[in-house]
């Protein structure tokens, strides 16, 4: 059962087209995350859901309800704002009752449910206070308490870990995995952030450029990106892409100082004329120094640069004019130093191809 | 907050700059201290050279603001100053608060509902007050006149209002622009009525610009002369225009009078901006000291 459904959603500003023709469908309960790059229309799209945005063609659904031309008032949907958007001239307790207010409960039940959600989100202590006078950590709670107390079905956040320090995102992560889980609202999460999106998404859908280019759970984006666009927001250290050539009667893939056939993608191929321009992409957890009896395709490669991270350490590695990454735990990584050489291999099923001219991911 | 504030001066300046600040301070201050000092003064005393700092300070001129004879010798009238201060009082309490209700909707509207041609629309606005008074007093004059508006409370307080007004609208606005929009939106999206944004969650914001707006409205009206000359009759006069008319009195100018109208005329204002200081130093910084 679908609890939001948005089909050709279109908008433009002036000249800019913001979104050009969303289709999202967010099953009622689940956690659903909007990933995309700066600009590409997380916020308008969320606000669009929450009626502060008219559509210049599309519908919305929710619950059983054509939202598309209802008014931002009688939605009933909850929004967390990338600013948090806190009432400045009001108490932290009467932030917290306002939308109740609007909806006019009697002060006793404002009372209890104002209580309730303090309680759940450790903001107690702070409700006599201004949000001036709260940290980032205790005003985002602010936020999401204001958001969630009318009880609504439906939960918008629109990069609301964007404005916290690490340590404090990671807690709110978890936080809101814990809501999620509690509350049982369908959740609508827009972020620029991959990790956050793997972390807590049921389901990702990507959006570029105003439009979405996949949805598919976090382990689908991750293992099987729909193009190299994908392929690069998702997963960090990024894909290594690597420019390469069909070759040998289209079953293999020729990288300048290597040749790669029988991958997944090696039926696919034979669609293609040879000499096809092609992105070999391969994650940087996925390559490996070799060891003696090892299988697979394997080559040498020179240590350019080494970036420890504590647990792992991040090589740059170069062969030819190429440069990637590859990921080693710390004991394996000491042992190389810059300028070294690395003999080094993957296995077949781990990698990608894209073609070139359209990104499309070929397998 | 005041406290914090000065607290921080004296710390961050040191005494050096503070006692300048100070220096400078009273220099601003004089003409008006002396005006309040020569208030409680004697006739004698008040044109006496070199002038007296140490005198015996008398209430004479305060009563005589309010009753005194004409001619010497004669009985002691009621000069009417009551009401002229009641006058100011009225009309330009009236005006600023007719001009701030009508020009906090209007910025409103423009900072959030932008017109095509918006910026033209602020412009002419502002062009209203771009012509020295001296300019435009004939018309309006002539116009008061047919219209039948000169003489009464009505026609100054449409004029005055009018004069605030552009005023209210451009400083209004600044403060709204400079308000998240955000909020707003968070208020539509709790379930807020455009009419509840604005008055719960968008006027509460710009309280201080509010004040700031008023102060200055009152200032403005209160000092006027020019129009309430032209445009005020026996019953409407305002003080201002008394004072003036104070000045050419019977013998020689009665400088202890005049100081003790101005003094008087001096509190309404002090009053107010000390009722609203806390908010006044918000506003009239335009928000670049925060909280
Ligand atoms: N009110 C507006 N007027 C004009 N252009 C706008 C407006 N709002 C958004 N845009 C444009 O629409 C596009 C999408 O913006 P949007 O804010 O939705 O992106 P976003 O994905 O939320 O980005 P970010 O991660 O930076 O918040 C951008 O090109 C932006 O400049
Ligand atoms: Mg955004």
């Amino acid at each position: 059962m679908s609890d939001l459904l948005v089909s050709g959603a279109v908008k433009r500003f002036g000249d800019v087209e913001a979104l050009r023709g969303v289709d999202l469908e967010v099953g009622a309960g689940e956690f659903f995350c909007v990933l995309g790059p700066s600009g590409a229309g997380k916020t308008t799209l969320l606000r669009a859901v929450a009626g502060l945005e008219r559509l210049d063609a599309g519908t919305i659904r929710s619950g059983g309800r054509d939202l598309t031309h209802a008014p931002v008032q009688g939605r009933g949907i909850g929004m967390i704002f990338q600013t948090f958007a806190l009432y400045p001239h009001l108490t932290v307790h009467d932030n917290l009752a306002y939308p109740l207010r609007e909806a006019r409960l009697d002060p006793a039940q404002i009372e209890r449910r104002v209580g309730e959600v303090a309680e759940l989100l450790r903001i107690g202590h702070t409700l006599r206070r201004r949000p001036a006078t709260l940290s980032g950590g205790e005003q985002q709670r602010v936020a999401i308490g204001r958001a969630i107390i009318r009880r609504s079905k439906l939960l918008l956040l629109d990069e609301p870990l964007t404005n916290l320090d690490a340590k404090l995102r990671h807690d709110t992560r978890v936080e809101f995995k814990r809501l999620h889980r509690e509350l049982r609202m369908t959740m609508l999460y827009a972020t620029p952030d991959q990790l956050e999106a793997l972390t807590m998404a049921e389901r990702i859908g990507v959006l570029r450029e105003g439009r979405i280019v996949q949805v598919g759970t976090p382990r689908d984006l991750y293992q099987a990106p729909g193009d190299s666009f994908v392929a690069a927001l998702v997963g960090a250290p990024r894909m290594n892409l690597l420019p390469a050539v069909l070759a040998n009667g289209g079953r293999a893939v020729a990288l300048p100082f290597l040749e790669v056939d029988g991958g997944p993608w090696a039926t696919a191929l034979g669609r293609f004329p040879a000499g096809t321009e092609l992105w070999f992409g391969i994650r940087p957890h996925d390559l490996a120094p070799t060891v003696d009896a090892q299988a697979g395709p394997r080559f040498r490669a020179t240590v350019h640069l080494t970036e420890p991270l504590g647990d792992v350490t991040v090589l740059d590695l170069t062969v030819g004019g190429t440069v990637f990454k590859m990921v080693l735990p710390e004991e394996r990584a000491v042992r190389y130093r810059v300028g070294d050489e690395v003999p080094v291999g993957f296995a077949v099923a781990n990698t990608h191809v894209f073609s070139r001219q359209t990104g499309t991911a070929i397998r | 907050m005041a406290k914090g504030y000065r607290a921080r001066g004296v710390r961050q300046g040191g005494w050096g700059r503070t006692g300048l600040a100070a220096v400078v301070s009273v220099a601003y201050f004089f003409p008006v201290l002396w005006i309040i000092l020569t208030a409680f003064k004697t006739h004698n005393d008040a044109l006496a050279t070199p002038p007296k700092f140490l005198f015996h300070p008398t209430i004479e001129n305060f009563i005589a603001v309010f009753r005194r004879s004409y001619i010497k010798g004669f009985e002691a009238v009621d000069t009417g100053f009551a009401l002229f201060f009641f006058n100011s009082i009225f009309v330009s309490a009236s005006s600023v608060v007719i001009a701030l209700a009508i020009g906090t909707l209007a910025a409103y509207g423009f900072s959030r509902f932008p017109l095509r041609g918006n910026d033209t629309y602020l412009f002419i606005i502002l062009t209203t007050r771009m012509l020295p008074p001296i300019v435009v007093i004939i018309p309006i004059f002539l116009m008061f006149r047919v219209a039948g508006l000169s003489g009464g409370y009505a026609g100054v307080m449409l004029l005055y209002t009018a004069f605030n007004l552009p005023f209210a609208i451009w400083m209004m606005k600044s403060f709204f622009d400079e308000l998240s929009g955000d909020v707003e939106d968070a208020a539509r999206v709790d379930g807020s009525s455009e009419t509840r944004v604005f008055s719960r969650v968008a006027l509460p914001q710009v309280r201080a610009g509010l004040a700031a707006t008023a102060v200055f409205g009152l200032i403005l009206t209160w000092n006027e002369f020019l129009f309430a000359l032209l445009l005020t009759g026996v019953g409407t006069r305002t003080v201002p225009v008394a004072m003036a008319q104070t000045i050419g009195g019977d013998i020689g100018v009665r400088w202890g009078l005049l100081a003790a109208i101005e003094t008087l005329f001096l509190v309404p204002v002090i009053v107010v901006s000390f009722l609203l200081q806390h908010q006044l130093l918000r506003g009239v910084t335009f928000g670049t000291i925060k909280r």
